[in-house]
């Protein structure tokens, strides 16, 4: 069996006014991938592929194994699947739910699935109008996690969530990962959640996978150096060096490949490295996408 | 394995459905009921009212059945279930014809069990009456059948129109064809070849309908 829970090799889907351009993506078994990406960036597309819920125009797409859509019954069984935008029905209460999915998934946790209704402060007999969006988030979670999932798809799972509401369903998301076999695809445009939890970060911005890699990796490789440049001086372009911005004497170069040796070559052209600052996740994909577009738009 | 998730999923619209269908057997019967009251106004109140019946639930039933899965943001929770497309296409369609055969049938059967135990009312109307209970039948398939390949609820409100304006117009022909109502005061039925064209043509209708609608829905590329 392969490694990878997930497989995206040169996915391509067009839309009148979008196109998911070829993408590539690999999440293997037992990690927590994040897909971050603007409002409208292909998160969701990418995901509807991954579920067979929409036809890639090209590329193919393996999960846990099985060719997608093609083999979407046989994953399926092992997916667990949450989207912001997927609602139960209104007027059945939490019990009917549990008890129809119940009635599909041999693998449903009957007492796991009481527990997560006592962590979640939800009661059965609730009916689904009645709850609050974080109440009807954490009750499709319930649903959800209680299948026992091999691999968690969520997309937005987090949006418009209050903080405590946030915290409790991403520490029930990193308790699902004491099993080590399961995977999680967690996207999300809230940078906050995503470093909570995950291991590996993609960003993706109009349609093209522009970075991914293990988050210690990002925060290891992007700084940022402020710098103080002497009038009369022209930084030089190091390798490594995405942007610099530069307002009179002083500038900041934005660094998506770190390497201590940077600081000693800009002071050697007469400039002075007045500080290095590590980066927030945020920072690292704002600055990732404002590159992303500018190459772009150089192009 | 997977024929017992589309059977959860057509039960699953039973029991979502079911009060729905209740109102429409009771207005049914109700309809039924002043048929039994002497005097030609309660014969004819009532004869409109079951139709209105029967016209109104094949309205209805892909409504609430299909377009209110996808209006209230139910179907990416559906399909993110162990099933296919198709699959999800064959469970509604055969919720949805189920949910309305199944009163339509009853109401079918209550209404020519009537009149055949009906000593004063003529045999002879069986095969109008036959050919006028098929007319729902067919309008219902066109409105479910608009409503699945669609997905939308304005084409399927355009089917709707299109369906029920057609019934009187139809009616009216089908009531003004000599070999038909030649017929009506005979005390046997008399089922004649124009009658059976006629039934033999809306069964067809229904046939197409559907076959299309799951040709139309197995070359999908997209569900949600």
């Amino acid at each position: 069996m392969s490694d990878l829970a997930i497989e995206f090799d040169g996915v391509g889907k067009t839309y009148p006014f979008f196109t998911l351009d070829h993408i590539h993506l690999r999440v293997p078994h037992g990690q927590i991938m994040g897909l971050i990406g603007p409002n409208g960036a292909g998160k969701s597309t990418t995901i509807r592929i991954l579920m067979g819920l929409v036809q890639q125009d090209c590329g193919e797409v393996r999960v846990l194994g099985r060719r997608m859509p093609a083999e979407q019954i046989a994953a399926k069984w092992d997916i667990g699947f949450a989207s912001e935008d997927m609602r139960l029905y209104e007027g059945m209460t939490i019990a009917w739910h549990m008890d129809f999915i119940r009635s599909i998934y041999p693998n449903w946790d009957a007492p796991y699935a009481q527990l997560l209704l006592k962590r979640f402060g939800l009661r059965a007999e609730q009916k689904i109008k009645g709850l609050s969006h974080g109440q009807r988030v954490k009750a499709t979670l319930l649903l959800v996690l209680a299948r026992r999932p091999r691999l968690l798809v969520l997309d937005e799972p987090t949006t418009g969530l209050d903080p405590v509401a946030r915290h409790e369903v991403l520490k029930e998301l990193t308790a699902v990962m004491t099993d080590e076999g399961r995977s999680i695809l967690f996207s999300s445009h809230n940078t906050q959640d995503v470093e909570q939890i995950s291991d590996q970060i993609t960003f993706i911005d109009r349609g093209r996978i522009i970075d991914s890699m293990d988050k210690e990796g990002y925060l290891d490789r992007w700084r940022r150096l402020r710098l103080e440049v002497p009038l009369g001086i022209a930084l030089p372009a190091l390798p490594g060096i995405i942007a610099i911005r530069q307002d009179g004497r002083l500038a900041v170069a934005t660094a998506n490949a770190f390497a201590p040796d940077m600081a000693n070559a800009y002071e050697s052209t007469g400039a002075r490295v007045r500080s290095i600052e590590t980066m927030t996740l945020e920072e690292i994909f704002v600055a990732n996408v404002e590159h992303s577009r500018e190459q772009e738009v150089g192009a | 394995m997977n024929s017992r998730v589309i059977q959860t999923l057509i039960l699953k619209d039973w029991r979502l459905h079911r009060t729905q269908i209740l109102i429409s057997l009771l207005a049914g019967v109700v309809s039924l009921a002043l048929l039994q009251v002497k005097g030609e106004t309660a014969f004819l109140v009532g004869s409109v009212w079951f139709f209105i019946a029967l016209i109104v639930l094949g309205c209805m039933v892909p409504v609430s059945n299909v377009i209110n899965e996808r209006k209230k943001q139910n179907l990416a929770f559906l399909m993110s279930l162990p099933i296919s497309a198709l699959q999800y296409a064959i469970s509604k369609m055969a919720s949805t014809l189920g949910l309305f055969l199944m009163p339509w049938g009853v109401l079918v059967i209550a209404a020519s069990t009537f009149v055949l135990s009906r000593g004063d009312i003529p045999k002879g109307i069986v095969p109008l009456m036959f050919i006028l209970f098929g007319l729902p039948l067919v309008g219902f398939c066109l409105v479910a059948g608009a409503a699945l390949v669609s997905e939308s609820e304005g084409w399927t409100v355009a089917a709707t129109i299109v369906s029920n304006s057609s019934y009187g117009l139809i009616w009216y022909f089908i009531i003004r064809n000599p070999a038909i109502n030649g017929d009506l005061k005979s005390p046997v039925a008399v089922w004649s070849p124009p009658v059976l064209t006629i039934l033999a043509e809306e069964a067809a209708a229904v046939a197409l309908i559907l076959g299309l609608t799951l040709y139309v829905q197995s070359r999908k590329r997209e569900f949600v």
